[in-house]
């Protein structure tokens, strides 16, 4: 028992910080969620008036709900078909590999704040870098941010930028895999398409199901770029589900609300999460 | 190491800790105090740069003429100001005074965030705010009867053009457009192409219906009935000249020109550049041209009227001072307020609207001998200064909801500009979110 006391008071500033700022205000907001609130004055209680305001009349909720997930539906699949094919190339045995994993990991560790403005520029229109580069194509190039049609793309293809973080966790996964299963895969005549598919894959598959589950929960709390990057618009096209809380709490000065589509976001998170892992029963290999 | 002796190791080092970051609050506290034995008066703003250093004059003026309160300002990001300002309000230690530069006054007002100003007038500067200053000044920053927000500086908006580029294009340099008719076929004449069909210069682009609404009758609040107007005859038209003036030259074309545009500040805005020649924009940039084009010839003349329109008619903008509900010195805020508002002084306070740049707050301002200087010296500002005594600028909207109705308002030009619907579609789309805003607000218990 005294040892476990020495334990808590080892990790206790992290104790003390979890339950002040993540814990109680993550109970507080099922009560806010019930309530009008403007963090100034007490909490009005209003029952299920937010809840039922936010599924039949906000026009706004259904359209940052239907933003994000089109969001995750194409950027969390490209970022594990990105992350798998960087982590393959980056397993061969090539002279100067260990520079070439640190280039490709460095994006995912700059600010991204800065890296939000730095796209802006390379998605610019006419003097932007991708649109210069076609234009010597012959390419006209699209209106990358401006357009409401490109714009949640262009965020999609910004995602790639990052994907040096989950590829080192692929190459982690690669390493992980016993030799033995190729040389019996190559003994069988097994080509390396087939060695991919049938060992490779299934092998990896813990990793990428753990990338999965990460990834689709960052892809719901997804901000700091469209804060940056396009507040939104145009004409909502970027008015992601967490940008549309922000705006609903500390714009709109509407706590309760916030906190009744948080909570609402959290379900949704968890139902996707169960359902993850209801199905990696059928595609996602444990060794032994 | 046995456990007992591992906590009481551990214990004291936690106290230490704490201790450390008490004494370092502390300290920070002691650092913030004023020299003086004088009521502190904590002041909260967002001005940087050279508008920083005017701002702190202003300080330092005030506190110069008191023997009782002392300012001690304090300047925060504008990104973060917000939010830091609920979160202290919050915590119950706000600022006593705090400079505002959203459409939130009416919303905070509501909510109980900030205290009535014109209840600390006496009934001489009652009468002379109402009847003495210009209307910029005097509408705005109301919530149901009480004064809330202390309107500082108004912005206005004008036509910036140049004669050079009039001159090329063989129009009379001398002579701006009467009609606004006029104008939008001298700006056609002035846009240029290049060999690829581009545009590379544009005589002039509206854009943002709240700035074009006033010239055609309309806007977005009708103080007669105290009604929020969106899908109004007048702004219908008002935006329907946007978007014609896009589609004359290919909404696609104006996209790319839009964004071949490297900055709207500094050197590099876009009048500077000359990638316009006749520009609709605030009386701030004449600041800039001096700074950043001291040898730029240019004119300012207020927008002319379209047929049926109204003339000196302008979109605003406000910054406002406010004094928090938990302020702890609002009397000294509320001196300070007056100082550099010249609530009693007009004339005292010229010397810092001319340093600010800013337009005068009331004819008797405009009269005194520190601004009439500062016209000789800047005379591009008497265009400026008669639209700001026009009765005919728009008026931010004072209905709690303001800045989600500013945002959509702004969505439904955007929606319009870009051919996504038409003129009519986006203000009935904007007047049904509006209405849906509304319905929601009093379902939650708001009366509006």
């Amino acid at each position: 028992m005294k040892k476990n006391w020495v334990g808590f008071a080892f990790i206790s500033p992290w104790l003390l910080g979890f339950l002040a700022f993540t814990l109680y205000p993550f109970i507080a907001s099922v009560y806010l969620s019930f309530t009008r609130y403007n963090i100034v004055t007490p909490p009005v209680w209003v029952g299920l008036a937010n809840y039922h305001q936010m599924f039949t009349q906000d026009p706004l909720f259904w359209k940052s709900l239907s933003v994000t997930f089109n969001f995750a539906a194409a950027s969390v699949p490209l970022g594990i078909v990105a992350g798998v094919s960087l982590a393959l190339l980056l397993n061969l045995n090539i002279k100067g590999m260990s520079l070439y994993r640190t280039i490709f990991f460095l994006p995912s560790i700059l600010p991204t704040v800065a890296t939000s403005v730095v796209f802006m520029w390379i998605f610019n229109p006419e003097i932007g870098l991708i649109n210069k580069f076609l234009k010597l194509f012959g390419i006209v190039g699209p209106a990358w941010l401006q357009s409401p049609q490109w714009a949640p793309w262009s965020l999609v293809l910004m995602s790639l930028w990052a994907v040096g973080g989950s590829m080192v966790i692929y190459l982690a996964g690669l390493k992980d895999i016993p030799a033995y299963l190729y040389e019996a895969a190559t003994i069988d005549g097994a080509n390396a398409w087939q060695r991919l598919r049938h060992v490779t894959l299934p092998m990896l598959s813990p990793v990428i199901f753990f990338n999965m589950v990460m990834g689709l929960i960052a892809v719901f709390q997804y901000f700091t770029q469209a804060y940056v990057m396009t507040q939104g618009g145009p004409e909502d096209s970027t008015r992601f589900y967490a940008l549309e809380i922000f705006d609903r709490a500390w714009r709109y000065l509407d706590m309760g609300y916030a906190s009744a589509m948080g909570w609402v976001l959290f379900l949704i998170v968890m139902l996707i999460t169960g359902l993850m892992f209801w199905t990696q029963r059928r595609w996602v290999h444990y060794e032994g | 190491m046995n456990t007992s002796r591992t906590i009481w190791v551990l214990i004291p080092v936690l106290v230490l800790v704490l201790l450390v970051g008490y004494m370092g609050v502390r300290n920070h506290e002691q650092a913030a105090a004023p020299v003086h034995k004088r009521i502190p008066v904590y002041y909260w703003h967002m001005w940087t740069s050279e508008w920083g250093l005017t701002m702190n004059k202003v300080v330092d003026d005030f506190n110069a003429s008191q023997t009782k309160y002392e300012v001690i300002p304090l300047q925060i990001p504008y990104g973060e100001s917000d939010t830091k300002f609920l979160t202290s309000v919050a915590g119950g230690e706000p600022p006593d005074v705090m400079t505002q530069w959203d459409d939130a006054i009416s919303g905070w007002s509501q909510e109980g965030i900030l205290q009535p100003l014109d209840t600390r007038m006496t009934p001489q500067e009652l009468e002379f705010f109402k009847n003495g200053t210009y209307s910029g000044i005097h509408n705005n920053g109301w919530y149901k009867g009480h004064l809330y927000g202390m309107v500082m500086g108004v912005d206005v908006y004008a036509c910036y053009y140049r004669p050079d580029q009039f001159k090329a294009a063989g129009l009379d340099p001398n002579h701006f457009p009467t009609t606004l008719e006029e104008l939008t076929e001298d700006a056609k004449k002035l846009s240029v192409k290049d060999s690829s069909g581009e545009l590379t210069r544009v005589g002039f682009l509206p854009t943002g219906i709240t700035n074009f609404a006033p010239s055609f009758g309309g806007g977005f609040w009708d103080p007669a009935t105290s009604q929020v107007t969106l899908n109004t005859p007048a702004n219908v038209r008002a935006l329907s000249y946007i978007v014609g003036v896009d589609n004359y030259y290919g909404m696609n074309n104006v996209m790319r020109f839009n964004s071949s545009l490297k900055s709207q500040n500094g050197v590099s805005w876009p009048f500077i550049d000359g990638s316009f020649s006749i520009t609709l924009d605030g009386e701030w940039r004449i600041k800039q041209l001096e700074q950043y084009a001291p040898n730029l010839k240019y004119e300012v003349a207020p927008l002319p009227p379209p047929a049926g329109g109204k003339a000196m008619a302008s979109g605003t903008a406000m910054n406002y001072l406010t004094i928090p509900s938990g302020a702890r010195h609002p009397d000294g805020a509320w001196a300070f307020i007056k100082f550099w508002s010249g609530l009693d002084h007009p004339a005292n306070s010229a010397k810092y609207n001319a340093d600010f740049y800013w337009l005068p707050s009331s004819p008797a301002m405009e009269q005194s001998p520190d601004y009439q200087a500062f016209l000789k010296q800047h005379p591009h500002y008497k265009t400026f200064v008669e639209l700001a005594a026009s009765k005919n600028l728009g008026v931010s909207p004072p209905v709690p909801y303001q800045l989600y109705l500013k945002d959509r308002i702004l969505n439904a030009s955007d929606l319009a500009e870009r051919g996504t619907m038409t003129p009519e579609q986006a203000l009935t789309s904007l007047e049904h979110e509006i209405a849906v805003e509304k319905s929601r607000r009093k379902e939650l218990g708001y009366d509006q």
